[in-house]
């Protein structure tokens, strides 16, 4: 009976001219906005592998110098973009592409790709994300507020119930006629995309990246039921077709416009982040006189003097056997780390939390969960940005104590500058960045995919429940 | 009889709940969307607050510190010296050159959330202090802001088009129409009538919350040009609403039943204010690519690897980039003037592909000028973001005054170092200070007028439209 109902649902739905010119323009839109992921996606990752060579190249080839000039001049870090940002590019465009690694300093990451773009960008972007997020919904609420409410205003529906189905199975029917109407969309589009992925990921990227595709296709598969089964929730029971309409255009308008922009404001509210001068201020006191405001340089510089003199046994820093400069300079390193990770972790547990408001926000709209899960996967979230920034300043770290190191243990020369060379820049082994895994992207997003699962589980309900209250006429 | 078009349209709109849900809902989004851009704002002020009171203790230090050491009570080391032009201009002096938030900046947050409003300038180069970035989680940015310019761009239509998607075809669906036109009325006028009320009754006060909340949100409307601002922006949001009103006028005139009607509107909404816009990004983007900054930074990287190797020798490159452990061995005035002309060599050598990303974003920003009357919201965000002086125009004008002010901080503290100058108590008081001007109104208003215009157009081409349509109209079933 099921299927009976299901097959009248897809002729219909290929009769009717509406879902025909829908389905093309969302088919079409979703095709060229994953082409030109995939475009992105190479052309900034084989750009960001130059530049990283180029980076490093640069480096190894910066001539004679002293260990702390080098120190000083540096690298660069870019963040290697993984395969599914293709499909949601996620806050890439809003971070900034690069962060300067050099000596005392955790810099941050600079130029926001979106500094380079007119205001239209801030209509949105279209990315296969976007269309998933937004426009397939529409079409799905598009093909399914007729479902029960016209047949109820062209009078068929009392006659289909008179032939003994059920309201449950017209229902399943019905649910599984659209399911079938959506994949057409979506599958070719998958497919393709993973296609794509297949022939253009390189070093095992595309088998590396199969776990989170996967969970990436149930979260929208989630989404999309979710979506499909309050639309016929709303058909079954709303007193007129129109009802229906306004009604689901009305949730998807705060599903997808609002509520983003909502959440955003709420979350700002909530959790306040500081100005970005009071963050450096703080940064500079905490260099000046240590976190908790009482350990200021100079009684810092003495202690450490005098630590060293005891431990060599001597009175004089020039009768030590090691470059004292060396020490201080680690010394000051190691004390501005202690800094940078209090207040940068200070501040990331506060973007934290407004993630966090996020994905409550979600109990109201599915939307903000599945967006949030769907960046993750991509490897575009902030907890991913986050990651790689705290993997470059760890690699800034090494750089600074492999210079100081070698300051202090051969950087007590009798005259002259201490220079070294190629040699020692070899030291410093390539920056090896690994994107986290699967399990790491889940941990954090568990909130999301249970309410994503809790919004699917409960519209299923809630459809069931309306098609057992089958408003007739 | 239009009025009495309108009185009867009123009493009818009144006995509907739908008219009196929609307008709690439009005064919850404004009051809402006030109070944001209200927040931002103050978040600015107390901001350049901050900055500015810092700049007056540091320099207050530097005063001090000059006459400390003029009395020998302190000793500082030629890189730490308040009386070094070098030292000053590049670290210890540094002003900042800021932008306030101009008088209508609380109703539109526009792209004042990505651009920085204010710089800390010193004798060092541009690309050291452009970069201040606000902290903001990436993820608002991208959402965008709930502001009263998001309330006027995407819920005003839909308001809108909530109240008259079923202009006519409510009318002739209840049977009522015939029996109205069968008075010595016309259907233009009818239509007209019906379309005045609404329009009056969400503008007014839609309008008047607006200007409550935003002068209770602490804008200045009575500040420099903060009268005009708030007329223009009223006109922009007049023609932009009267632009739904005639979408949905020509849509009714065509006949069809209610449910078709509001379909095909939502399909207009959609398409004007989500795909037409993002489909031009994509364009803009494609025609004219903007490189990209990594390219930039390997730019500087070998510019500055060629003016070190030009420049110097070895030993001063090394102090130079670490200056405080030269100590006395060398003339510190000798190492900032080779700084300044190492600096400047670089400036030079990557100006060709600095001046690379605003060409393209200027050929970009062109095209969608262009191409901006596909979406009558594309036009009015213009419009709204420029008014409100949370647009680029905005940026770019302070990016401009903010260039004039490093090169006048250059040159003033560039003739002291040469000169192997010392600093004395009162040249902190001359140092050079930033005044912003606010951008010229001829500019803003000439801006937001083209943008007035192409609504005008865009109104009266789909006015036509209707009113062609209404001709044809089949008033019986």
């Amino acid at each position: 009976m099921i299927s009976t109902v299901a097959r009248k649902e897809m002729k219909e739905m290929i009769r009717d001219g509406r879902f025909r010119w829908a389905g093309g323009i969302v088919l079409a839109l979703l095709a060229g906005s994953l082409a030109m992921g995939w475009q992105h996606y190479r052309e900034v990752n084989a750009q960001h592998e130059l530049a990283r060579r180029a980076t490093r190249e640069q480096w190894l080839h910066q001539g004679v110098k002293n260990p702390h000039s080098a120190a000083h001049y540096g690298v660069y870090a870019f963040k290697p973009k993984m395969p599914l940002s293709l499909v949601d590019q996620g806050v890439d465009p809003w971070v900034g592409v690069t962060a300067f690694l050099e000596a005392h300093k955790q810099n941050e990451f600079k130029y926001r790709p979106a500094q380079d773009s007119t205001a239209i960008q801030r209509f949105g972007e279209l990315t296969g994300a976007a269309v998933l997020q937004l426009l397939i919904p529409l079409v799905i609420i598009l093909l399914a507020f007729p479902a029960f409410a016209e047949e109820r205003e062209r009078g068929t529906l009392r006659q289909v119930l008179s032939l003994g189905v059920k309201p449950s199975q017209l229902g399943w029917g019905k649910a599984l006629g659209i399911g079938w109407g959506v994949g057409l969309l979506v599958l070719p589009a998958t497919l393709l995309g993973t296609l794509a992925l297949a022939l253009s990921a390189e070093n095992g990227a595309f088998q590396s990246s199969l776990p989170r595709m996967a969970v990436m296709f149930v979260s929208y598969l989630l989404y999309f039921t979710a979506i499909l089964a309050i639309s016929l929730a709303v058909s079954a029971r709303a007193r007129s077709s129109r009802l229906a309409l306004v009604g689901l255009i009305g949730f998807w308008i705060f599903n997808g416009l609002i509520a983003p922009r909502l959440a955003a404001d709420l979350a700002k509210t909530v959790y306040r982040t500081p100005s970005a001068f009071e963050f450096a201020r703080n940064i500079e006191m905490g260099l000046k006189n240590g976190v908790d405001g009482h350990d200021p340089a100079d009684r810092r510089a003495e202690e450490l003097r005098d630590a060293v003199l005891k431990k060599y046994n001597v009175t004089k820093v020039s009768d030590l056997p090691v470059a004292f400069q060396g020490i201080s300079l680690q010394a000051g390193e190691e004390h501005g780390n202690q800094v940078f990770d209090h207040y940068y972790s200070q501040l990331w547990d506060t973007f934290r939390q407004q993630e966090r408001v996020h994905q409550i926000a979600s109990l109201a709209a599915p939307m903000l969960a599945v967006r949030s899960l769907s960046m993750a996967l991509a490897g575009t979230d902030f907890a991913q940005h986050a990651h790689f920034a705290r993997a470059s300043e760890e690699y800034r770290r090494v750089i600074q104590r492999v210079m100081n190191t070698d300051i202090a243990n051969n950087g007590k020369v009798a005259d002259g500058p201490y220079l070294r060379d190629a040699d020692l820049w070899k030291q410093v082994p390539d920056f090896d960045y690994r994107a986290p895994d699967l399990a790491w992207v889940l941990s954090r997003q568990s909130l999301s995919l249970a309410l994503l699962t809790a919004w699917a589980a409960g519209s299923i309900l809630l459809a069931w429940r309306a098609t057992q209250r089958l408003r007739v006429d | 009889m239009l009025t009495q078009i309108v009185k009867h349209e009123w009493r009818n709109l009144r006995a509907d709940r739908t008219l009196w849900a929609v307008a709690a809902l439009l005064a919850v989004t404004i009051g809402f969307g006030i109070r944001n851009g209200s927040e931002w704002v103050r978040f600015q002020n107390d901001t350049l607050k901050a900055v500015a009171a810092e700049e007056r203790e540091r320099l207050a230090a530097v005063n001090s510190g000059i006459i400390d050491a003029q009395a020998g009570r302190t000793k500082p080391t030629s890189f730490t010296d308040p009386r070094s032009p070098s030292v000053v201009g590049r670290t210890l002096g540094a002003r900042y050159a800021s932008m306030p938030p101009a008088p209508l900046a609380a109703l539109a947050i526009g792209q004042s959330d990505l651009y920085p409003y204010y710089f800390k300038v010193s004798t060092s180069t541009r690309q050291t202090f452009l970069n201040n970035d606000e902290i903001e989680h990436p993820v608002h940015l991208m959402s965008g802001r709930f502001d009263l310019a998001f309330v006027i761009l995407y819920l005003y239509p839909l308001i809108i088009l909530a109240l008259s998607y079923n202009l006519l075809s409510a009318e002739k669906e209840a049977g009522t129409l015939a029996m109205t036109l069968s008075q010595p009325v016309g259907l233009p006028k009818l239509v007209l009538g019906k379309i005045a009320l609404r329009f009056v009754f969400i503008l007014l006060p839609g309008g008047v919350l607006s200007l409550a909340g935003a002068i209770g949100g602490g804008t200045n409307i009575a500040a420099d040009g903060g009268g005009s601002r708030l007329l223009l922006w009223f006109g922009v949001v007049a023609l932009y609403g009267a632009f739904w009103y005639a979408l949905a006028a020509a849509v009714n005139a065509f006949g069809r039943g209610s449910s078709s009607n509001a379909i095909a509107l939502a399909a207009f909404w959609l398409a004007f204010v989500l795909v037409i816009p993002s489909l031009l990004n994509v364009g803009v983007k494609y025609v004219h690519p903007v490189p990209s900054r990594v390219e930039l930074i390997q730019a500087m990287r070998e510019a500055s690897r060629e003016a070190a190797a030009q420049g110097s020798r070895l030993l001063a490159s090394y102090y130079e980039d670490h200056p405080e452990l030269a100590g006395d061995r060398t003339d510190a005035a000798d190492f900032a003037a080779l700084a300044l002309a190492n600096q400047e060599q670089v400036e030079k050598r990557i100006r060709p592909v600095l001046d690379r990303f605003d060409q393209q974003l200027d050929l970009q920003q062109r095209l969608v000028d262009r191409y901006r009357f596909l979406s009558p919201a594309v036009v009015a965000q213009a419009a709204l973001f420029d008014i409100a002086g949370t647009s680029e125009h905005r940026y770019k004008h302070f990016l401009g005054l903010a260039d004039r002010f490093h090169r006048d901080w250059r040159a003033h503290f560039y003739r002291q170092i040469v000169r192997n100058a010392s600093l004395a108590p009162q040249d902190v008081d001359r140092f050079p200070e930033f005044h912003f001007e606010e951008e010229p109104w001829r500019a803003v208003a000439g801006r937001s007028e083209v943008g007035l215009v192409v609504l005008l157009f865009a109104v009266m081409v789909v006015g036509a439209v209707a009113a062609w349509l209404l001709r044809r109209y089949p008033v019986a079933a």
